[in-house]
């Protein structure tokens, strides 16, 4: 608790010391503190906020732009090298109707209806949804075009078509004499071998009505069946293999050849995607009501040891307030005002009260009553005693913080 | 009465447990909850009723802040059943009481103890806010509670460090008033004897009529006055919470104004002290010599600073009431500008014209340290407002001078010391 100013009593503050002058000369501030203050700040600032601005706008324009396709394997609106932008895009050029459709339940409708449905990835498809294509398959007109099939894709949609091995090295393979119209027309497939999308291309042998066409060693890398295609390769699809030898001709007339096709990407969110089968059903039966015990129990034992013994005890401390806070406020205000004579004449006020008490001298007396009785007990002139308790102006911080350390010395120069 | 359940009461639970996996059905879990709980409120209803215990407490009545005291709470248990008894004494943490909660069994018709050792860490009065006493069932699953009717205060008392200087202030007064080795020419109306005169006596005190009886020329002595009264005032307002170093100010000032009661009392004066805000709340009127340092003691155990002004123009009422022309009225309140709005010193000045008047403050010690600060510019500019506060704090003291006050301003530690020399200066030079 100190006091507040007091400029109402000006009889209770008598003396010269409570006189303040407020000459305050504009400079810098203090030293230590001209490094975190406003002018350099201030200029950084507008470069901060330009660089975040379009930080924060490139990055919303990233995001948008990603936004309008979805970039995995084959699928039909990725621009990148794995996608297969380019094959639907000279489809709808050729006035093929191209519908993309994610559920086995829409690509099995549309088989129904008779339309072209391209399974990307046969692999991914649970036994469920092989039953559920294959059905479709065997009951509507629709042909179905399998890409890189596995064995159990081939045995529910194409038993006559089995897996004879895979091309490991990157080849161009052509039509043999027993292709018929499976070979669409292409003279020369090029494959890239073990470095494809889905690593080496595989090979298909057929039997019984199915034919199999771009015969390497162990198989050919078409084969076909009745209302259905077979595809050993990926890359034949993808915008970085489209272009390679003849393999737009053969894509682009198998997909093509009805007018309108279904380009079927498996997704993992497909509902007929999952079995039905969950750990859960493994358990014993007693496990449930055991659980709940369990669980019961657990809650007894947080409300036993939760207990709470009786009230909380609050305590009544007495009020205390901190006293110094008027002086530091001043302090930061004088400091802040850069009020470096104020500071300066307190400062020289009080060391004069103390050095005319000292003195024996009367507290109203004048500075030139104190210069001339300091001058015999130190080693000072007259003026350099007048310029350190005098008004004199202080024109930076250095000389106010040696103002206070030269009072301090004559003070000390006076007790010895 | 609540009944409350013990961890063991969950591990109970788990023996079901081998049941559920036997026959896993929905009604068994329904059935071995029903039992569970059956067996919990068995246990409970077992157990010795918490509600019968009677409880005696024997707790201290007051103690000195830093010192330790001990009590004791006697549970006597009148059921047929054994006591298997959890209690909380729920006092409020600055009572320092060592443990709040105990285990104790008592047997059926008999008594035990539980000792309790406090150690305030905070002047004034401690409660204990409940007693709680649970009653644990035989098997442990379950307990009672009840609220046991004990009520328990303890008056943490100043702890007046400053009673150490009490003895060279003691030695001083004796000086003064000639009991031990000096007897004076005192301006004092009480006659005291006659001596020889010796050199440097004043000429006015010789009784010639002794002188004429005898051949030699004699001298009356006098000695101060005893019996006067000295009417202490405490302000208790918002000035007074600042917090000094350890402690507020008003621990300061009650330092003070108990040294002084202690000294006046060994001067044979009468103290009445008198705590004051915007109500006058504390008093301490016409004890006697003796027990007057005990009743100021106890009295300003329980006073806390208020956020509030002083109203002077009642404490200047008040002092008129309790005091008679001539006492002795210390006002301890601290010298500050703030102070000078509040009204005081017109008070001040009309308290000066009947009495002798002593302004007691207590200075900021803070203010100095700041005052000193040379390293860089901000502690200088802090020293340059510390220095104008101080120049402020002199300048209010001397308005109080120039009314007729005598006003001492120091620093916590060294206020008691500097209220009892100017008591004592007071004394020696015949104002009292």
């Amino acid at each position: 608790m100190s006091t507040p100013p007091l400029p109402s009593a000006p009889a209770a503050t008598g003396g010269p010391e409570a006189a303040s002058t407020a000459g305050a000369a504009a400079s810098s501030p203090s030293p230590d503190r001209a490094a975190g203050s406003s002018p350099q700040t201030e200029q950084r600032r507008p470069w901060l906020t330009v660089l975040v601005v379009l930080a924060v706008l490139g990055a919303v324009l990233a995001s948008v732009a990603r936004g309008y396709y979805r970039d995995g394997p084959l699928e039909p609106d990725a621009p990148t090298g794995q996608g297969s932008k380019a094959v639907v895009q000279v489809l709808e050029g050729l006035s093929v109707d191209v519908e993309v459709d994610r559920h086995t339940a829409d690509a099995a409708a549309d088989l129904r209806a008779g339309r072209t449905v391209l399974v990307t990835d046969p692999r991914g498809l649970s036994s469920t949804q092989l039953a559920a294509l294959a059905e479709a398959h065997e009951q509507g007109p629709g042909r179905l075009v399998l890409v890189q099939p596995d064995d159990e894709a081939l045995y529910a949609l194409a038993p006559d078509i089995t897996r004879s091995g895979s091309l490991s090295t990157a080849s161009d393979l052509s039509p043999g004499p027993e292709c018929g119209d499976l070979s669409q027309g292409a003279r020369t497939l090029h494959v890239p071998g073990e470095d494809g999308l889905r690593g080496s291309s595989s090979l298909y042998r057929a039997s019984g009505e199915a034919r199999s066409c771009f015969a390497a060693e162990k198989g050919g890398l078409v084969a076909g069946a009745d209302r259905l295609v077979v595809l050993g390769s990926a890359d034949l699809l993808t915008n970085d293999g489209v272009a390679n030898g003849d393999n737009s001709a053969l894509v682009l007339n198998t997909l093509g050849v009805d007018g309108e096709l279904t380009w079927y990407v498996p997704s993992a969110g497909d509902p007929l995607g999952s079995d039905g089968q969950d750990l859960l059903t493994y358990l014993p039966d007693w496990a449930g009501p055991l659980l709940l015990w369990l669980l019961l129990t657990a809650v007894i034992a947080v409300i036993a040891v939760a207990r709470r013994f009786g009230p909380v005890v609050v305590e009544p401390l007495p009020v205390t307030v901190r006293p110094q806070e008027i002086v530091l406020g001043r302090a930061r205000l004088l400091q802040q005002a850069d009020a470096r004579d104020a500071a300066a004449t307190s400062l020289r006020s009080a060391t004069a009260t103390r050095l005319a008490d000292r003195l024996g001298l009367r507290r109203e007396s004048a500075l030139d009553g104190l210069v001339m009785a300091l001058a015999p007990h130190v080693d000072r002139s007259p003026e350099q005693l007048r310029t350190l308790l005098g008004p004199t102006p202080v024109p930076d911080d250095q000389s106010l913080v040696r103002l206070a350390q030269d009072l301090d010395v004559l003070e000390k120069e006076i007790d010895r | 009465m609540r009944i409350s359940l013990t961890p063991r009461a969950a591990l109970v639970a788990l023996l079901a447990l081998p049941v559920i996996v036997l026959w896993p059905r929905w009604w068994t879990l329904l059935a071995m909850f029903v039992l569970w709980a059956l067996v919990v409120l068995v246990d409970a209803f077992r157990a010795a009723n918490p509600a019968s215990i009677r409880v005696r407490r024997e707790s201290p009545v007051q103690v000195r802040l830093g010192r330790s005291a001990t009590g004791r709470l006697l549970l006597t248990n009148p059921t047929s059943r054994l006591g298997r008894l959890e209690v909380r004494d729920a006092w409020n943490p600055t009572a320092g009481l060592a443990a709040q909660r105990s285990t104790v069994l008592v047997p059926s018709l008999e008594r035990r103890a539980i000792a309790q050792t406090f150690t305030p860490a905070r002047r004034g009065e401690h409660s204990s806010r409940a007693l709680l006493i649970s009653s644990r069932g035989p098997w442990g699953l379950a307990r009672r509670t009840a609220p046991a009717d004990a009520q328990g205060r303890l008056l943490a008392l100043h702890p007046f460090g400053s009673r150490r200087h009490l003895p060279s202030r003691v030695q001083r007064l004796r000086e003064i008033e000639g009991l031990a080795a000096v007897h004076q020419r005192g301006q004092g109306t009480e006659f005291d004897s006659l001596r020889d005169f010796v050199d440097g006596d004043d000429v006015r005190s010789i009784d010639w009529r002794a002188t004429a009886r005898r051949r030699s020329v004699v001298v009356r002595t006098w000695r101060p006055e005893r019996d006067r009264h000295v009417l202490i005032v405490v302000d208790t307002s918002r000035t007074s919470a600042s917090r000094l170093g350890e402690s507020t100010r008003l621990d300061a000032a009650f330092d003070a104004a108990l040294l002084l009661t202690a000294l006046a009392g060994q001067a044979g004066d009468r103290v009445d002290l008198l705590c004051i805000d915007r109500i006058a709340h504390v008093s301490v009127l016409g004890s006697t010599r003796t027990k007057v340092l005990h009743d100021v003691v106890a009295a300003t155990a329980a006073v806390d600073p208020a956020l509030v002004e002083t109203d002077w123009e009642l404490a200047a009422a008040a002092i008129a009431e309790r005091s008679r022309r001539g006492s002795l009225v210390v006002l301890v309140t601290p010298v500050e500008a703030s102070v000078m709005h509040t009204g005081l010193l017109p008070v001040a000045a009309r308290i000066a014209k009947d009495h002798p008047l002593v302004v007691a403050s207590v200075a900021d010690p803070a203010l100095e340290q700041l005052a000193a600060g040379r390293g860089d510019i901000e502690s200088v500019y802090r020293a340059a407002a510390a220095e104008r506060a101080r120049a402020e704090r002199t300048g209010v003291s001397r308005a109080f001078e120039r009314v007729g006050a005598h006003v001492v301003d120091a620093a916590p530690d060294h206020a008691p010391q500097a209220l009892a020399d100017t008591y004592l200066a007071l004394k020696a030079a015949g104002r009292l």
